[in-house]
């Protein structure tokens, strides 16, 4: 059952866009995480829903009714909002703060009465704050207050619950305690929980739906593991992460590589790399930095140098994994020789299925591109082909090569190849 | 067991809140007959307090009369107004004070911060110094007439200044109120200068006191102020919310900006109507709020009742005191406020070593 809609929602804070367009719906009973970089428009998106912060277009529905147009204390009872933080600074009781979320169902002058009590009280056993319900809130510690003010949002009964990062500042023990108890919530009590999250692998363990904000619009919404993707990750917070799925949890794990730094190249020399297995990678990263402008094949998907690559956004001809090259990847890589000034060959071993890459290079050769090859391990120990690579490798070591001990050498020869151009 | 024991706990303190106001009054009405029997003609205690219970409808069949009538028109033409009208000051001053300083979320606010005084000030001393409306009221009513005009529209002209849209930032209230009150601080020095033989008399008006109080003032005082507080009372719960912040009241089903206006518009008239018959009393409405804080918590249900009785206490105990330390003369009752407050103020300040809102 849908409770919450959104639809077509634009905001602006002054003159300034911050949301564009934003529609969904939430149905009772799911779990939906709200991930976005910052100033993406999440706690805007809040406040929009939670009746703080009126959309210039669009409409906010609770229960098919326009929250715009109901009263507050009626939205009050069906939408409870657990802030981000909150100034508690005072010398109320946990207990009389959980019975502040009486507050819309109450009628003025009406005092506390015994089923308000119980209410909170129901609402402090299940955030497991009822031993604390006495004790004023300001002695309470960072997890113990958030629980509080969760018991509180539940005092009102809702049927959505709005959290702002409600496990942020807290610690590892209790963010685990707040994600369980919002599930077992949104189970038991059937209520529509929109949570906004910073940690992925949080929001992919308990979510039932994610929903990413990017600039203002929704760039996706859906199940998690459609989601929470590598790619749809790249492009809306601009860094490289390995999805996973855990094989005792089985759910996604996110764990972020690095961040995409655009370095642009700023030397004139195209290089292109043949490697393969790692061998490529330190070459790689220390070319990259340099400034030279690289480009890599063939590799096999899932290969570490391909993944370095692909981080690194270098255009690279890939291979399906395990599998040997193909005419069309060969003749692919043979065309980015042909662009390229200088062609490396790393330490890579050689076996039937990459030995195109080989004749890839004398083919370079051929042409009269200035070729280097890092000799860093004996060919014999190198070669899975039985003699027909090491019959190919020193065939090009006594063509017109510069062969480097160590590809911490490279820079160097470049350099003087540099100069010479 | 023990949740049992939390519940009961909490629903004892709505007993715990009427004891407390049942104490409170009983204090606030032994205070009236210690003001009423002391002065220069020394009435016994007990029997001023039976004068004044004589005068309650209803309750005057029970008491016997056994006094002089030289006795009953000493208390009840001279002392009660006076002491009437120090209770409805006191009872203004103290719950506009936690009001403001709940809306303000500020320890610092009192009844004056939205320049109310100053505004009134001025007021009265132009009424005083230009003679205005002397000739068709008379000096005991244009004065207060004039400063209630002042003080009234000093609020309006603040609000003005401080809303943005649909909406009044606190922030910007704050502000305003300093530049406004400063500017009329300035045009109150003005009259001033200009006042000649009157200035004693805007000097005293301005240290604030009880010595014109009449009981016509009461007629019009008493039911603004009872009103104001009806309607203070009925945002309590509000007002408890509120000091979490607009934005968490807003989503608790509080009107905020409702509750702020008409809040911060009662305030504002009920200190108009205290200032404009008592000049400016100081310090009440800013340690009237905190001490009872102290004493009785931070919940609006219990402060706001029992912040008006206290403040009415003190006040008519501090304007004993203004009537009788050197005496034949009279000070100015804002001084005793002041005077005995600060070193109250500064011992509590010390013993709790926090102020909370």
């Amino acid at each position: 059952m849908v409770v919450l809609k959104v639809c077509g929602v634009d905001c602006y804070y002054g003159s300034v866009k911050v949301l564009e367009g934003v529609s969904f719906s939430v149905n009772s009973g799911e779990l939906v995480g709200l991930l976005g970089p910052n100033g993406s428009g999440k706690t805007t998106l809040l406040r929009a829903i939670s009746r703080t912060l009126k959309p210039k277009v669009g409409t906010v529905l609770l229960n098919e009714a326009d929250i715009f147009s109901m009263k507050s204390s009626d939205v009050a009872k069906n939408l409870a909002v657990v802030p981000q933080s909150s100034n508690l600074e005072f010398d109320f009781t946990a207990l009389d703060l959980v019975l502040m979320g009486r507050h819309p169902h109450m009628r003025r002058f009406e005092r506390e009465d015994q089923t308000d009590l119980e209410i909170a009280k129901e609402a402090m056993m299940l955030t497991n704050t009822w031993h604390l319900a006495e004790k004023p809130i300001n002695e309470l510690s960072g997890g113990e207050r958030q629980l509080v003010m969760i018991a509180r949002a539940l005092a009102q009964k809702p049927k959505v619950l709005l959290l702002d990062e409600p496990t942020s500042h807290l610690d590892i023990n209790n963010q685990i305690g707040i994600m369980d108890l919002l599930k077992k919530i949104c189970v038991e009590k059937g209520i529509a929980t929109l949570a906004v999250f910073h940690d992925f692998n949080l929001a992919a363990r308990y979510c039932d739906l994610a929903m990413l904000l990017h600039k203002g619009k929704i760039f996706a919404i859906g199940k998690v593991d459609e989601i929470l993707t590598e790619e749809n990750i790249r492009k809306v917070f601009n860094v490289e992460v390995m999805v996973r799925r855990h094989s005792t949890t089985n759910s996604l794990y996110i764990v972020p590589i690095s961040q995409l730094q655009e370095i642009k190249p700023s030397k004139n020399l195209k290089i292109h790399i043949i490697c393969g297995g790692g061998t490529g990678s330190p070459l790689i990263k220390l070319l990259y930095r340099n400034g030279y402008y690289i480009t890599a094949g063939v590799l096999n998907l899932l290969d570490s140098d391909y993944e370095e690559c692909r981080t690194l956004g270098i255009p690279t001809i890939s291979e399906a994994p395990f599998s040997p090259i193909t005419k069309e990847n060969h003749e692919r890589n043979l065309s980015m020789i042909d662009q390229a000034d200088i062609v490396i060959l790393s330490n890579v071993c050689f076996g039937n299925g990459n030995l195109k890459n080989l004749d890839a290079v004398l083919y370079a050769v051929e042409k009269g591109k200035k070729v280097i090859v890092v000799d860093e391990t004996p060919i014999q120990q190198r070669d899975f082909t039985k003699g027909k690579a090491e019959e190919l490798y020193t065939k090009l070591k006594n063509g017109s090569t510069i062969i480097v001990k160590n590809c911490y050498d490279v820079p160097s020869v470049l350099k003087i190849l540099e100069n010479e151009k | 067991m023990e949740g049992s024991s939390v519940e009961i706990n909490y629903l004892k303190r709505f007993a715990k809140w009427s004891l407390i106001l049942v104490s409170l009054s009983a204090i606030l009405l032994f205070s009236m007959s210690v003001a009423t029997a002391i002065g220069p003609m020394s009435i016994p205690f007990d029997r001023a307090l039976k004068i004044i219970l004589h005068q309650i409808p209803l309750l005057d069949n029970f008491i016997t009369v056994q006094w002089e009538g030289i006795e009953e028109s000493v208390i009840v033409q001279l002392r009660l107004p006076r002491v009437l009208a120090a209770i409805i000051v006191g009872v203004a001053l103290s719950i506009a004070g936690v009001a403001f300083q709940c809306l303000f979320r500020n320890p610092m606010a009192d009844p004056y911060v939205l320049g109310v005084a100053s505004g009134a000030g001025f007021g009265a001393a132009s009424a005083m110094v230009l003679r205005l409306g002397f000739s068709i009221l008379g000096a005991v009513y244009a004065i207060p007439l004039m400063a209630s005009i002042g003080a009234i529209s000093t609020v309006f002209l603040v609000y003005g200044i401080a809303k943005t849209g649909t909406e009044l930032p606190v922030l910007r209230l704050l502000l305003a109120g300093i530049a406004v009150s400063s500017f009329f601080s300035a045009l109150i020095s003005v009259m001033m200068a200009l006042a000649g033989e009157d200035l004693h008399a805007v000097y005293m008006w301005l240290l604030g006191g009880f010595s014109l109080s009449k009981w016509e003032y009461i007629y019009i005082a008493a039911p603004t102020v009872i009103i104001g507080f009806i309607i203070l009372y009925a945002f309590a719960r509000d007002f408890n919310i509120i000091l979490l912040g607009e934005e968490q009241a807003k989503q608790l089903g509080v009107e905020v900006e409702k509750v702020k206006k008409t809040v911060l518009i009662i305030s504002s008239i009920i200190t108009a109507v205290a200032v404009s018959i008592s000049g400016i009393i100081g310090f009440i409405g800013l340690i009237v709020p905190h001490i009872m804080r102290i004493l009785v918590g931070p919940d609006h249900r219990i402060l706001l009742p029992s912040s008006a009785l206290a403040g009415a206490s003190i006040l008519v105990l501090c304007d004993t005191v203004a009537r009788n330390i050197i005496r034949p003369l009279t000070l100015p009752t804002g001084i005793i406020t002041t005077m005995l407050g600060c070193p109250f103020f500064i011992y509590l300040l010390k013993k709790t070593g926090k102020i909370r809102i």
